[in-house]
């Protein structure tokens, strides 16, 4: 018996033994290819900062700074390279406004017809006014078929024709031959949402690479030294502590800026974050005064109304009652170009014609119209005027302003997606420092972006910036050392705002700042205009330093975060105006009143025989690299010029510059 | 035989938790077969809120749905499949759903 019960203690120990279990706790055991909760590796604290607010440090072979189409790109495009990617995002990737774009993609994928990209290239590069730099919008066209492609891959379900191959339809002023030949067909879509199928796709192919993904976490600021970043310094909402991300290298794809004005079509949370972290750390944004305007954006709302309600028979009218398209194109009345549209809209704004309390927009009259043929034509225009606008189409008019849409400035990069600056005539990159996506300026915009090219923009230049990253380095490299008190400032900035007592509450300070920009810096352009913007812009700057906050708690402070945002806001807002106050032409989507024509080296209206380059102090064919000195909202302007040629002359030659019409 | 329940006893321990988690899960479900306490709860459904200037009948709203299916999902005139519903958006030059602008 006390053998039996000796051999069975033993049995029993034998069985007990975890490797000997059944199949219920093997996963445990497994080694998972991606990490719970994701994050990973060692977390250490420190209070290197300050005793009052402990630090995170984390390390990382690359930091991803935002999560829309391109930030999202170029996390997994890092993490299938082999590196130990972090993407800090402050909202759930899938949130990202990039889901908002519902237009298409263009790409030269010649399904509907015989295309080439190269032709693709001449219309962006005309596009642009000729601002955008030309080996960038190569490499991007170049790119555009393989990048298309390889989302399809990926599983997107672009719209099919009959025979299976990818669908594409005209949009987007594309052309064939050079613009001698027509109408292309090269916008591919998916049903009505492209944008939000673009970055449903991307997060899902994102979850299959280790990327760690730390969401609701607001990046505070780059951590820089001796010119070279060296991470990012982030707040995390949730729990109110202070993470730093060290790694070699850092991409900022936080997206565009729409909320400085106060009427746009993005979401609240566009706030210029990755532009004004760089501004903070004294390199320059480029071409921020290039803002893509939109002439009928429903008032409060921001939601587009289409030009097809002025084609349909719609009319603008202000506070009398008055069709005024009739004073300022006599032929074209309501149907004219946008930016003539928008010009006059804000004349009879400026000229105490508007309508409304504040008399600060006009109307779309659209009930003059059978209202079945309204159904008939427009399906979907009441329920979209009665949800956004309170108003039954039928019966009353739409109001409508001037709206922002896109901005085409960010921050400089090179074709590869690399930070540069401009010293002593060149291009210099900065080290560790990428840039994509709205946030990014490599510029294949330039002037003016043509529609269905930035969500291309978006997938090309995240992959730029992975595959630059990882021609350049090699995963697991260590991390050169970072002084144990690095991201002080922003702490101590963080501190201030969380116990601000001043008088004037944040949301004043953003609706004033939002209405002087609708007011100075929207479509109407003038000198006088844009001085008297300036001045107020710099008063309304200095307003930040009397800001009440009212939250003083540190777990999901979101008075804080807001006045965070409105700081980036603000930075973004100054570079604008002065930007567009010293450019004295017109070109592309800055155009002003008066300084009407395109200036560059040559007249391109006349033969250039006999004609004397200008130099390049008194030509505006030019990008603008602006820096703030944050303490006081001073800014400062250099240029830098465009580049003319392609990556490859025999493969794709450059456009020479011409007059822009269509 | 002694043996043998020793060596059971043990297996069970280890595998009790198992078994015992698998055990009340079949409570669980049973109890909704047999229908003794599940019904007699409020139903899972929210009750509808007061109607207001917003909201229209739910089958209302579905037969005039603005932009239908195709049938099979292929666009009759240009022959696309899994494209837009609706007229098409590009008609007048910028990107049109629903009256409002998308893209231009």
């Amino acid at each position: 018996m006390a053998a039996v019960c000796a051999a069975s203690r033993l049995l029993g120990r034998k069985i007990v033994s975890s490797k000997a279990l059944p199949a219920v706790c093997q996963a445990s055991n497994r080694k998972l290819h991606f990490s719970i909760y994701g994050k990973k590796g060692d977390a250490k604290v420190s209070d290197g900062i300050s005793t009052q607010y402990p630090v995170v440090d984390h390390e990382f072979d690359a930091v991803v700074v935002g999560a829309g189409g391109a930030g999202l790109r170029a996390a997994f495009g890092l993490s299938e390279a082999g590196f130990n990617t972090a993407c800090v995002t402050k909202l759930f990737p899938t949130r990202s406004h990039t889901v908002a774009a519902q237009g298409g993609i263009n790409a030269a994928l010649g399904n509907m017809e015989e295309d080439d990209w190269r032709w693709h290239f001449y219309d962006t590069v005309k596009g642009s006014d000729w601002l955008g730099d030309q080996d960038a919008i190569h490499y991007m066209t170049e790119q555009a078929p393989a990048a298309v492609v390889e989302l399809e891959n990926f599983g997107m379900p672009f719209s099919r024709t009959e025979e299976g191959r990818i669908y594409q339809r005209a949009f987007g002023g594309q052309s064939l031959k050079f613009g001698k030949g027509g109408q292309a067909h090269r916008c591919c879509c998916v049903a009505d949402r492209t944008g939000h199928s673009l970055l449903h796709t991307l997060y899902g192919r994102s979850l299959r690479y280790d990327t760690s993904y730390f969401v609701e976490y607001f990046a505070l600021d780059l951590l820089m030294e001796d010119g070279e970043c060296k991470g990012v310094i982030a707040l995390c909402m949730e729990d109110g502590s202070i993470h730093r991300f060290r790694a070699k290298n850092t991409v900022i794809a936080t997206g565009g800026y729409g909320r400085t004005y106060f009427s746009c079509t993005s979401a609240h949370t566009s706030t210029g974050d990755g532009n004004a972290m760089v501004t903070r750390a004294g390199l320059p944004c480029q071409d921020l005064e290039f803002v893509q305007f939109h002439p009928t954006g429903i008032y409060g709302a921001g939601c587009l109304i289409t030009e097809g309600c002025r084609g349909e028979g719609g009319i603008l009218i202000n506070s009398e009652g008055e069709r005024f398209m009739e004073r300022y194109a006599p032929n074209a009345k309501d149907l004219a170009s946008r930016d003539v549209v928008s010009r006059s809209m804000t004349i009879e704004i400026r000229e105490g014609r508007g309508v409304g309390p504040d008399k600060d927009h006009v109307y779309l009259q659209l009930h003059h119209l059978p209202p079945q043929q309204l159904a008939a034509r427009l399906p979907g225009i009441s329920e979209t005027a009665m949800i956004f606008a309170g108003v039954d189409v039928t019966k009353e008019p739409i109001p409508v302003l001037p709206t922002v849409h896109y901005n085409m400035g960010g921050i400089p990069t090179n074709y590869k997606g690399q930070v540069i600056t401009h010293e002593n005539g060149e291009d210099m990159v900065v080290p560790g420092l990428y840039a994509c996506g709205e946030a990014g300026c490599a510029s294949v915009h330039g002037a003016n972006r043509l529609g269905a090219n930035s969500l291309l923009d978006l997938v090309v230049f995240g992959r730029a910036c992975a595959l630059t990253i990882a021609d350049t380095n090699t995963p697991g490299e260590k991390l050169s050392p970072l002084k144990p008190n690095a991201g002080e400032a922003s702490v101590a900035n963080l501190d201030k705002i969380r116990f601000a007592n001043g008088s004037t509450r944040t949301s004043e300070i953003r609706l004033n700042m939002q209405k002087t920009m609708q007011n100075h810096a929207a479509v109407f352009r003038t000198g006088d205009v844009l001085k008297e913007g300036c001045e107020k812009m710099d008063s309304v700057y200095k307003s930040l330093d009397d800001i009440k906050t009212f939250d003083r708690g540190i777990v999901w402070n979101t008075d804080l975060v807001e006045t965070l945002e409105l700081q980036n806001l603000m930075l973004n807002a100054v570079q604008t105006i002065v930007a567009a106050e010293a450019r004295k032409e017109s070109r592309g989507a800055h155009a002003r009143e008066d300084f009407k024509d395109r200036v560059d080296e040559y007249d391109y209206s006349k033969p250039l025989q006999g004609q004397e380059k200008k130099p390049f102090e008194q030509h505006w064919r030019k990008h603008t690299m602006s820096y703030v000195d944050p303490k006081t909202g001073k800014v400062t302007l250099e240029y830098r010029p465009v580049i003319d040629n392609s990556l490859n002359a025999e493969e794709c030659a450059a456009i020479p510059p011409a007059i822009r019409s269509y | 035989m002694s043996l043998l329940r020793v060596y059971c006893t043990t297996v069970f321990v280890k595998k009790g938790l198992f078994l015992e988690s698998t055990y009340t899960a079949c409570q669980r479900t049973a109890g909704y077969a047999s229908g003794g306490v599940a019904k007699d709860k409020a139903p899972l459904k929210k009750a509808k809120t007061p109607q207001g200037r917003f909201d229209t009948d739910e089958i209302e709203s579905k037969s005039k749905d603005v932009s239908e299916r195709f049938l099979d999902d292929v666009n009759p005139e240009t022959k696309e499949k899994g494209g837009p519903r609706g007229p098409e958006p590009t008609r007048y030059g910028d990107w049109e759903r629903k009256g409002r602008c998308i893209d231009f």
